[in-house]
C-alpha cells in the first residue's frame, strides 16, 4: 500500500483565475444541485407526511414501511441509480427516486417519533372538546408533531445535498459535475469549489429550517 | 431473455467468479476497505465520544459533529484524497474514516450521558474508580446506543466503498463504474445487486453481533425504546 | 372587486404568455443554414475537435449544438445512428473496428482504412469525410524508470516480460482489438493482471505513479506525457493502424458545404496541432471551447 504524494503538480488548491473565468460554469451547476435537491427533499415530504400519519394508527403498516423504506435507505445511491437505468434511463428521475425514498425514510420515522410523541392527557382533552378524527389530526396532533418533523427534515435536507453530488455519475449537473471534472481533468480548483458549495448549501439550508422552525413554532427549541 | 434473467445469467456466469475481476476479488477488496476504515474510525472516535460522555465535556461540539460530517460530501472527499495521494487503499480509507468518524463519536457521547446519574453516584458510593467505573459500569449500559452507531456507520462506509471504484479503487462498485463507462447495464445492474445484497448482510450481520455483545439484562432494559438515533447517510 | 381582480391577472398573464413566446420565437436573428449538433468522446482531445468542428460551421452559418463528453464509442455511436447527434469527430481505424464488429480490417493506410469504414457506414446513412493527416493512435507508455530497469524500447520487447507486469487503461480495452487482444495476439504479451482506470486520464497517470501499473494506455497525442517523465515505446509491428481523425456524419447534415468547411479542416490539421491544444489543455486548465477558438482564429476559421 504506497502512496506518493504528487509532488511534480503544482496545481494550486485554488485558481483564481479559473475561477473568476468560469463564474457562470460554478452558478450552473449549483443552481441544478439546488433544484435537484429541492425536489428530493419535497417529494419527500409530500409523500412522507401522509404516510407516516396513516402508519402512525396502523401496526402493521407502520412495519411495512419502515422495513421498506428501511431495506431501501441501506442501499447505496450508486447501487440504486445502476438498477433503475435500464428503465428510467440517464435522467432526472433517475436520480430523484433513490434520492426521495431515501428522505421518505428519514422522515416518516420523525412523523412517527413526533406522533408517538403526543401525550396521552393532551389527546384525551382534544376528544373531550369535541374535535373529531381529522380536527384533531390536522389542529393538534400534527402541530405537537411539528419540531420533530422539522428535525428529520434538517438531517434529510443535508443528507440530500450531499448525495446529489454522486448524480454526476450517471451524467446529471450539480457540484458533483464539478468534482467530476476535476477527476478527469486532473484538476484540483473545480473539486474544492463544489466542496465548499456543497457544505456551505448544506449549512445555509439547515440554519434556514432551524430558522423556519423558530419563526413558526416559537414554542419549540430547534434541537 | 428478459433484463431480469440476463442479469440472473452474469451473476451465475462461472468467468465472473474468477481473476483479478472476478466476484470473490472484488468482493475481499471491498471489505478490506470496510473493515480497515471502520476499525480505524473506531479507534479514534469511540475513546473518545466516551471519554467525552463519561465526563460530560464539550457536549456541544460531540452532538454537532454528526451534523456537521453530514455534510460533507463523500464523493468529494474521495476525490480530494485522490488528488493528494494518488491511487491505492491509503485515500480511499481515510476518506472512509473521516465519514464514519463523527457519528460514532456523537453515538458513543449521547451513549455514555443517557447512563443514569443514579447509577453513577452507586458507582462511586461503592467505590470504583473513574477507569473501573466508566469500564464495568457505564460502558456496559452504553454498548447498546453505542453499537448501534458502529452498525450504522459500518453500513454506510459499505456503501461509500462502492464509490472507490470512481477513483479506480477495486471493491463491487468496480462493476458498476466499468459498466457505466462501457454502457453495460446488464453488469451495472449485477454490480448494484452485489453491492445491495453486501449492504443488506452487513446490516443484518451486524445486528446480530449486537445482539452478542449485549448483555441480556440489558437488552431487556432497554427493549422497547432503543430506536436508531443519528439518520447517517453518506453514499 | 373580484372580477376587476380577476381581469387584471388574465392581462398579467397573457402579457407574459406573449413575452414568453417572443422570447422563444425570436432567438435567432438571422436566417440559419440549419441544425448540427456535435457530439464527442469523454476525452479532452475529443472535445476539442468538436468544438473545431463545431465553431466553424457556426461561423459559416449553420446552428450548432454541442453534447460533449458522452462517453466511450458505445454511447457515441448508437448517439449518431438515432440521430441525438448529426456528427462526431472519430479515428478511421477505432472507428472501422467498430463499425464492422471487430473484423480486423484495418491496416496503415489512413484511405484505404476510411474507403473500408464508408462501406460500412453506408447502409446506416452516415459517412466518414477524408482523413486528415492528423492521427491519434493508442500508445502504451512506460516511466522512464521502470523502461530502464526493464530495459524495452519496443513493444515487442515486452513479449518474455509479460507476466511480471500490469496492464492498466480504460475498461473498454480488453474489448478493443488495438488493446489488451491486439498486445496477445499480435506480440504475444500475457501480463500479469489488467487494471481498469481511464481512458488515459487521471487515473491512469496516478496508477504510472504509485507504479500501481507498469504498462499503460496513452494516446500518442497527449501534450503531457513529457513532463510526466512517461516514455511511448515502439509499435514495431504496427499493431496500431491509421488512426487519423476523421468526422463521421449522418448523411442528412452532410451537404457539400458542409463536407467542403469540414475536409479544408482536416487536411490544415497536423498531430503536432494536437499535441499543442492537449498540452493547453492539460497543462494550462484551458477549456476545449477557448483551445478550438484561439486554434481556428490562427486559420481564420478556414473561410
Amino acid at each position: 500500500m504506497s502512496a506518493r504524494v504528487f509532488l511534480d503538480y503544482v496545481d494550486p488548491w485554488i485558481n483564481w483565475s479559473w475561477l473568476s473565468t468560469h463564474v457562470q460554469l460554478v452558478l450552473e451547476a449549483l443552481g441544478e444541485h439546488i433544484e435537484l435537491s429541492v425536489i428530493a427533499i419535497a417529494l419527500g415530504l409530500v409523500i412522507a407526511v401522509p404516510l407516516g400519519v396513516v402508519a402512525h394508527r396502523n401496526r402493521g403498516l407502520r412495519l411495512a414501511v419502515l422495513g421498506f423504506f428501511g431495506a431501501f435507505y441501506t442501499i447505496p445511491s450508486l447501487a440504486l441509480f445502476a438498477l433503475l437505468i435500464p428503465f428510467t434511463h440517464l435522467s432526472g428521475t433517475t436520480a430523484e427516486i433513490p434520492l426521495v425514498g431515501y428522505n421518505v425514510l428519514i422522515l416518516v420515522r420523525n412523523v412517527l417519533v413526533g406522533l408517538d410523541a403526543v401525550p396521552r392527557d393532551v389527546l384525551d382533552a382534544a376528544d373531550g372538546m369535541g374535535y373529531r378524527a381529522r380536527a384533531r389530526l390536522l389542529r393538534v396532533e400534527l402541530p405537537l408533531a411539528l419540531p420533530s418533523i422539522f428535525a428529520g427534515l434538517r438531517v434529510a435536507t443535508v443528507s440530500t445535498i450531499g448525495i446529489v453530488t454522486i448524480t454526476a455519475v450517471i451524467g446529471l449537473g450539480g457540484l458533483g459535475s464539478l468534482i467530476d471534472k476535476g477527476l478527469i481533468e486532473n484538476f484540483r480548483t473545480p473539486v474544492v469549489v463544489a466542496t465548499v458549495l456543497s457544505i456551505t448549501l448544506a449549512v445555509v439550508a439547515d440554519l434556514l429550517i432551524a430558522g423556519a422552525q423558530r419563526i413558526a413554532l416559537p414554542w419549540s427549541r430547534p434541537s | 431473455m428478459s433484463f431480469f434473467g440476463l442479469v440472473w445469467s452474469w451473476l451465475v456466469d462461472p468467468t465472473h467468479w474468477q481473476g483479478s475481476d472476478g466476484i470473490p476479488t472484488r468482493l475481499g477488496e471491498h471489505l478490506h476497505l470496510s473493515a480497515e476504515s471502520v476499525a480505524v474510525s473506531a479507534l479514534i472516535a469511540l475513546p473518545v465520544g466516551i471519554a467525552l460522555g463519561h465526563y460530560g465535556r464539550f457536549g456541544g461540539l460531540a452532538i454537532n459533529l454528526s451534523n456537521a460530517g453530514r455534510a460533507i460530501p463523500s464523493f468529494a472527499i474521495l476525490v480530494i484524497a485522490f488528488q493528494i495521494f494518488g491511487l491505492g487503499d491509503l485515500p480511499i480509507v481515510l476518506a472512509l474514516t473521516a465519514l464514519a468518524v463523527p457519528p460514532m463519536v456523537t453515538n458513543s457521547y449521547v451513549a455514555l450521558r443517557e447512563v443514569d446519574p443514579d447509577v453513577r453516584e452507586a458507582a462511586r458510593g461503592m467505590g470504583y474508580r473513574e477507569l473501573a467505573q466508566v469500564l464495568r459500569v457505564e460502558l456496559p449500559l452504553a454498548v447498546p446506543l453505542i453499537m448501534a452507531g458502529v452498525r450504522t456507520a459500518a453500513v454506510q462506509v459499505v456503501a461509500t466503498a462502492t464509490l472507490a471504484a470512481l477513483i479506480a479503487g477495486g471493491g463491487l462498485g468496480r462493476y458498476i463504474v466499468d459498466g457505466l463507462a462501457t454502457q453495460d447495464y446488464v453488469q451495472t445492474a449485477a454490480g448494484a445487486v452485489l453491492v445491495a445484497g453486501l449492504a443488506f448482510a452487513t446490516e443484518v450481520g451486524l445486528a446480530g453481533v449486537q445482539r452478542v455483545l449485549v448483555p441480556r439484562g440489558i437488552r431487556l432494559l432497554n427493549a422497547p425504546t432503543a430506536p436508531r438515533t443519528t439518520t447517517f447517510k453518506t453514499a | 372587486m373580484r372580477s376587476k381582480r380577476a381581469s387584471l391577472w388574465l392581462v398579467g398573464v397573457l402579457t407574459a404568455v406573449a413575452l414568453v413566446a417572443v422570447a422563444c420565437g425570436g432567438s435567432t436573428g438571422g436566417t440559419s443554414k440549419g441544425t448540427i449538433k456535435v457530439g464527442g468522446f469523454k476525452f479532452p482531445e475529443s472535445s476539442i475537435l468538436a468544438q473545431i468542428y463545431g465553431q466553424a460551421l457556426a461561423r459559416a452559418g449553420y446552428t450548432v449544438t454541442y453534447k460533449l463528453n458522452l462517453g466511450t464509442r458505445e454511447v457515441v455511436a448508437p448517439a449518431l445512428k438515432n440521430g441525438d447527434i448529426d456528427l462526431y469527430p472519430g479515428y478511421a481505424a477505432t472507428d472501422l473496428e467498430y463499425w464492422n464488429n471487430k473484423a480486423g480490417e484495418a491496416n496503415g493506410d489512413a484511405a484505404a482504412t476510411t474507403a473500408k469504414l464508408n462501406t460500412h457506414l453506408q447502409s446506416q446513412s452516415l459517412i466518414a469525410l477524408t482523413p486528415s493527416p492528423a492521427v491519434d493512435q493508442n500508445a502504451f507508455a512506460m516511466t522512464k524508470a521502470n523502461q530502464q530497469k526493464y530495459n524495452v524500447t519496443r513493444l515487442s520487447d515486452l513479449a518474455p516480460i509479460g507476466s511480471q507486469l500490469v496492464l492498466g487503461a480504460g475498461p473498454e480495452c480488453p474489448t478493443r482489438p488495438y488493446c489488451l487482444p491486439g498486445l496477445q495476439s499480435t506480440y504475444g504479451i500475457h501480463f500479469k493482471d489488467f487494471k481498469a482506470l481511464d481512458t488515459d486520464g487521471s487515473a491512469t497517470r496516478a496508477a504510472f505513479k504509485n507504479n500501481t501499473i507498469q504498462v499503460g494506455l496513452v494516446f500518442s497525442s497527449d501534450g503531457d506525457l513529457n513532463s510526466l517523465g512517461l516514455v511511448v515505446l515502439t509499435d514495431d509491428k504496427h499493431l496500431e493502424a491509421a488512426d487519423n481523425v476523421v468526422p463521421i456524419l449522418r448523411k442528412q447534415v452532410a451537404t457539400d458545404d458542409v463536407k467542403n468547411l469540414l475536409n479544408k479542416i482536416d487536411a490544415a490539421l497536423t498531430t503536432a496541432d494536437l499535441v499543442s491544444m492537449n498540452a493547453k489543455e492539460s497543462l494550462e486548465h484551458q477549456d476545449p471551447d477557448a483551445v478550438a477558438k484561439t486554434y481556428l482564429e490562427a486559420h481564420n476559421y478556414f473561410s
